[in-house]
């Protein structure tokens, strides 16, 4: 008997020290020329496993069509035409897994750039991405995401590689004056966050703005992994707070609903400051009344009614979103991708066309910086030199939805500006 | 003085973590060991049912049958193939400590491959709240109530009333003495470890309408009822009853006061616990 | 066999003969491939390894630490602010982190050892938490969830030849590689001298020990600070190779997966042990999380530390097959197998 343990024991491990080898002396083989259109990689570190996995893996559909909408064209620089492949790669929501992703892309698939990143390990990232000359377009809101100004870990000097393609900070602020918009005779609104940004860079300014511009407000903070919202439920009940809009992943946020609900604060709004994944889950999880009225952000290009999009690229999100709908087998409703990874990649592109080169990392931060480009969610310039120490963060509409018979309906929308 | 809100809260808590801990409690009686995988059970427990529900339509309280029966299974497949061999004579906590670490990210990740890592709902199941004066309590915590006092009723009687109850109460006691009388340590190893799972899953499954079901919903409850196990003393039965109460309300009343604070206040008081009085509440002194 | 007029014993050289080539391979891998993602691989596992290597000394004390990782967020934190904050040069900074993780060691070890047994471990489980919760709500030193950023250190001239820490990670291995040797060598000969034997009877019956007028405290609080200092410098050096430490790196699960590799590596030699449980298992894990069905490397690791558990004898690990395997190369001819009957019986 001792015989075959050690036999199962033996093959095990040298299957493991093969693989180590294998891993060792694997080199990606260099893609071969050809007179078609040239492919550019592009990676994504984003979170595949996990517990914030759901957000990286419902895109998916959606995000594959895209490309493949976008591919049918390409884009050129003078006569060459190329394409964009996408590779993504699990960073587990960790630091390290981010550093090991992005050296699995840099050094492993010989990314020049790096999009599409929302996780929470943008440090870990930068400082792999910014010595390999790679540009990582990422998006700003987690803790370290922000400027040295606001105590975030983004330093322009050391970080030249990095872009903001998405501003949640300031969307987070902007959907708060949103939300005042739709709903003016509120009482209060209640501002529901993680511990984890608790005191962070991002609360600071908010509250400032917010004062500023006369919002009355009230926040509380939960610990990560909470799932029992009561005693924060009443509070913000306590203090008289009608909306409540809640930063947090997608299971506190139907926690709160589903509980403030069956508490009897069933005239309490609750915005979540992302957009709904998927909406029959919601209904399952809160109960199909307590999400009538919930309200999330929003995305869909082609409703929005202060920004102006261009046509051609509301064209490509709808064809994708049927593309969508027909590999996943039922509609395809999330949009929140529109403003993500499609709109990191326009940046790019229309980057590497202005510099005239696909190569040159540094000719193509130049063109980036202070650039104005013309996106999925409209056409915005390359702010931020004030607050961020270099021009690199783009703009996002600060757009709502609210659920009307379980369905998403546009609710409001507020331009944003720079953070001060 | 917290509304009348929290203390509910703190007592459909106290219930969920009262039913883990007596689990772990009886395992850890006879076993001698403490199943660091007893949070996953739940959390399968609570899969079973939504699958009950939903793919086969079987009603909720048989649901939870089905999965108390399901999962208890598959606890005794762990008992007999992982953790009787690493409990062997001469073997010490270590390796079984370890396996059962090991199970943990074993079912997550089986969890997470077969059902995927959405969240899913039942919100369905007993929908409805019912007023009372200035607050609300929806349909499904007073059921979470209703079926720990029923669980706990049907412990008694199983272990003061029934052979069964005597003969694993025998070998929690005095196993030697025990095997001399003819009962099998083995065999009473694997009815614990059966009802233990059993237990966690269907506090898994009650409470799985409550929040929502998704892979890592185990994590927290095994922690929790660790720690109230700590404050009721370990291998006291009574001991996991009283802890899992205290543990919940105070969970519920501290997170009123200070919020995001509660963590620290009870694992400090888990450690003050541990120093001054290792045995805890009800435990028996240690060696 | 006979060289000249000298004996060579080549089974006890032969082993070592071996061992030593693979030690000259490892010093010289970053000349054989220049892959940074394999060179990252393991220079992570040398860090973790010494990690590893205090757990199971503190092991050999009969006690399981499941905090270890926390010793490693400390020891990163301390090196982080002093670089950052305080602008004292890595390597000071570096060293000041092993004493400070050591000193909190000591003073939790001379608090909590008295405990033993599961009660000690319960108390690790729960400091560890502590010190993740402290790190992320202490802003003013920790910069709570966003965590510090740290530079590399700065280049070190000798003669005419540079080590740039910053352009390349091949200085990296070479530090990390000289760390394990010296944590290799300090740990190996606490076990050899009468320390090492002492912990073992400790271990293996603290009662009788007791009696034997051994201080049972005292070597246990010996073992958790060496333990500890070690921990810590690991934890500093980490960092500064990610460049950043936040709250959530060094967490529960991580200590967790420390306890693992020391298991699968093998408890009962705590240089080697540690070395082999904790590649082998990092390289796991990295290697599990490339594959494209998602969330299976959580079932597959935590398959294999079952079936590794599950199915090596006793008391052994993975590094304990390099003495069977040996074994089996130099059996006698006359050594037959014995039948399965008789194997049994001497079972």
């Amino acid at each position: 008997m001792k015989k075959w343990y050690n036999v199962v024991a033996i093959s095990m491990v040298a299957v493991i020290v093969l693989g180590i080898f294998a891993i060792a002396c694997a080199q990606k083989p260099a893609e071969p020329q050809a007179t078609g259109p040239i492919t550019i990689n592009i990676g994504e570190p984003v979170a595949l496993s996990g517990s914030a996995a759901p957000w990286g893996q419902i895109p998916t559909p959606f995000r594959e069509a895209w490309f493949e909408v976008f591919n049918k064209e390409g884009f050129k620089i003078g006569d060459q035409t190329y394409n964009i492949k996408l590779i993504q790669v699990d960073d587990q929501n960790t630091a390290e897994g981010g550093a090991a992703a992005a050296k699995q892309l840099i050094f492993g698939d010989n990314c020049k750039f790096l999009a599409g990143h929302w996780t929470w390990n943008f440090s870990a990232i930068a400082s792999v991405t910014n010595p390999a000359k790679v540009i990582f377009v990422t998006r700003t809101g987690a803790p370290d995401a922000l400027p040295a100004s606001w105590n975030g870990a983004y330093d322009a000097k050391t970080m030249p590689y990095v872009v903001f393609g998405t501003p949640s900070q300031d969307e987070f602020t902007y959907n708060c004056f949103a939300l005042v918009d739709a709903f003016p005779n509120y009482k209060k609104l209640g501002l529901l966050d993680s511990t984890v940004s608790k005191g962070g860079p991002g609360w600071v300014v908010l509250q400032d703005v917010l004062n500023k511009a006369g919002v009355r407000w009230h926040s509380e903070w939960f610990t990560p992994g909470t799932t029992d919202f009561a005693p924060i439920i009443t509070r913000f009940a306590e203090e008289d707070c009608d909306i409540v809009f809640v930063a947090g992943w997608i299971g506190e946020y139907m926690a709160f609903a589903k509980q403030r609900w069956e508490m009897g604060y069933k005239d309490m709004k609750v915005a979540c400051s992302g957009p709904f994944v998927s909406l029959g889950m919601y209904k399952a999880v809160v109960g199909a009344d307590a999400f009538e009225g919930a309200i999330g952000a929003y995305y869909d290009n082609s409703q929005f009614k202060k920004t102006e999009v261009n046509p051609k690229y509301i064209a490509q999100c709808q064809e994708a979103l049927t593309i969508a709908a027909e590999k996943t087998g039922k509609p395809y409703e999330y949009t929140g991708e529109i403003a993500w990874l499609p709109s990191h990649v326009l940046i790019l592109v229309q980057a590497m066309q202005k510099a005239g080169t696909v190569d040159d990392t540094d000719a193509i931060m130049k063109a980036i910086r202070g650039g104005t480009f013309d996106t999925t969610i409209g056409k915005w310039t390359m702010s931020g030199a004030e607050t961020y120490g270099s021009p690199v963060v783009f703009g996002t509409p600060a757009c709502l939805c609210v659920i009307q018979d379980g369905k998403e309906v546009y609710l409001s929308e507020h331009p944003m500006e720079p953070l001060p | 003085m917290p509304p009348a809100g929290i203390w509910v809260d703190g007592l459909v808590q106290s219930c969920i973590y009262m039913t883990m801990a007596f689990g772990m409690v009886l395992v850890f009686s006879i076993l001698g060991i403490l199943n660091w995988a007893h949070g996953q059970f739940y959390m399968l427990g609570a899969f079973v049912v939504y699958y009950a529900i939903t793919a086969a339509g079987i009603p909720f309280p048989i649901s939870l049958l089905v999965s108390g029966v399901v999962v208890g299974g598959l606890g005794m497949l762990v008992e007999k193939f992982v953790i009787e061999r690493l409990t062997a004579p001469g073997y010490g906590m270590l390796y079984v400590t370890v396996a059962t670490l090991a199970l943990i990210f074993f079912f997550e990740g089986a969890a997470g491959m077969a059902f995927g890592l959405m969240d899913k709902g039942l919100a369905t199941v007993l929908p409805g709240v019912l007023d009372v004066g200035s607050f609300s309590v929806s349909y499904q915590k007073i059921a979470v109530v209703i079926f720990t006092l029923v669980i706990m009723v049907i412990m008694y009687v199983v272990l003061n009333r029934t052979k069964v109850g005597l003969a694993i109460r025998a070998a929690a006691q005095e196993p030697v003495a025990a095997s001399l009388y003819g009962i099998s340590v083995g065999r009473v190893s694997l009815i614990v470890m059966g009802i233990g799972c059993a237990l966690a899953a269907m506090a898994g499954g009650i409470m799985g309408p409550v929040h929502s079901v998704n892979p890592f919903m185990g994590r927290i409850p095994m922690i929790m009822s660790l720690l109230a196990i700590i404050i009721g003393g370990l291998g006291s039965l009574t001991g996991a009853i009283v802890g899992g109460i205290i543990l919940g309300l105070l969970n519920s009343v501290i997170a009123y006061k200070i919020s995001y604070f509660s963590e620290v206040v009870l694992f400090v008081l888990v450690i003050l616990v541990l120093l001054i009085r290792p045995q805890g509440l009800f435990g028996a002194p240690a060696k | 066999m006979m060289l000249g007029r000298y004996y060579i014993d080549y089974k006890s050289v032969l082993p070592k003969v071996v061992a030593g080539v693979l030690v000259v391979l490892l010093a010289v891998f970053p000349v054989i491939t220049t892959n940074m993602i394999t060179l990252s691989i393991f220079i992570s596992s040398g860090i973790w390894a010494i990690a590893v290597m205090g757990f199971t000394l503190v092991l050999r004390t009969g006690q399981f630490s499941m905090g270890q990782a926390a010793f490693m967020a400390i020891g990163g934190y301390v090196a982080a602010i002093l670089t950052v904050k305080l602008g004292i040069p890595f390597w000071p900074s570096f060293l000041a982190a092993g004493v400070v993780s050591g000193l909190i060691a000591l003073a939790i070890g001379v608090i909590v050892l008295s405990a033993g047994g599961i009660y000690f471990s319960i108390i690790t489980i729960a400091f560890g938490e502590i010190v993740r919760i402290v790190a992320l709500n202490w802003e003013a030193a920790t910069r709570g969830a966003s965590g510090i950023l740290t530079l590399p250190p700065p280049p070190i001239t000798i003669g005419n030849f540079e080590i740039n820490f910053a352009t390349s990670v091949v200085p990296y291995y070479y530090f990390m590689f000289l760390l394990v040797i010296m944590a290799g060598l300090v740990f190996w000969q606490i076990d050899r001298t009468r320390i090492g034997g002492t912990f073992r009877s400790v271990a293996a019956n603290p009662m009788l020990s007791e009696h034997l007028g051994v201080h049972l405290m005292k070597y246990r609080v010996i073992a958790f600070t060496v333990a500890g200092v070690f921990t810590g410098l690991a934890g500093a050096y980490y960092v500064n190779f990610l460049s950043v430490i936040t709250p959530l790196m060094f967490d529960l699960w991580k200590s967790i997966q420390i306890m693992m590799m020391s298991i699968v590596g093998g408890i009962s030699s705590i240089v080697g042990g540690s070395i082999v449980g904790a590649l082998v298992l990092y390289t796991l894990g990295n290697y599990l999380a490339r594959l494209p069905i998602f969330n299976i490397q959580y079932l597959l690791f935590g398959a294999a530390v079952v079936l590794v558990v599950l199915f090596l004898p006793k008391g052994t690990g993975l590094v304990d097959l390099w003495g069977k395997f040996w074994h089996k190369v130099f059996r006698e001819p006359e050594e037959y197998e014995m039948p399965e009957e008789a194997d049994m019986a001497v079972e």
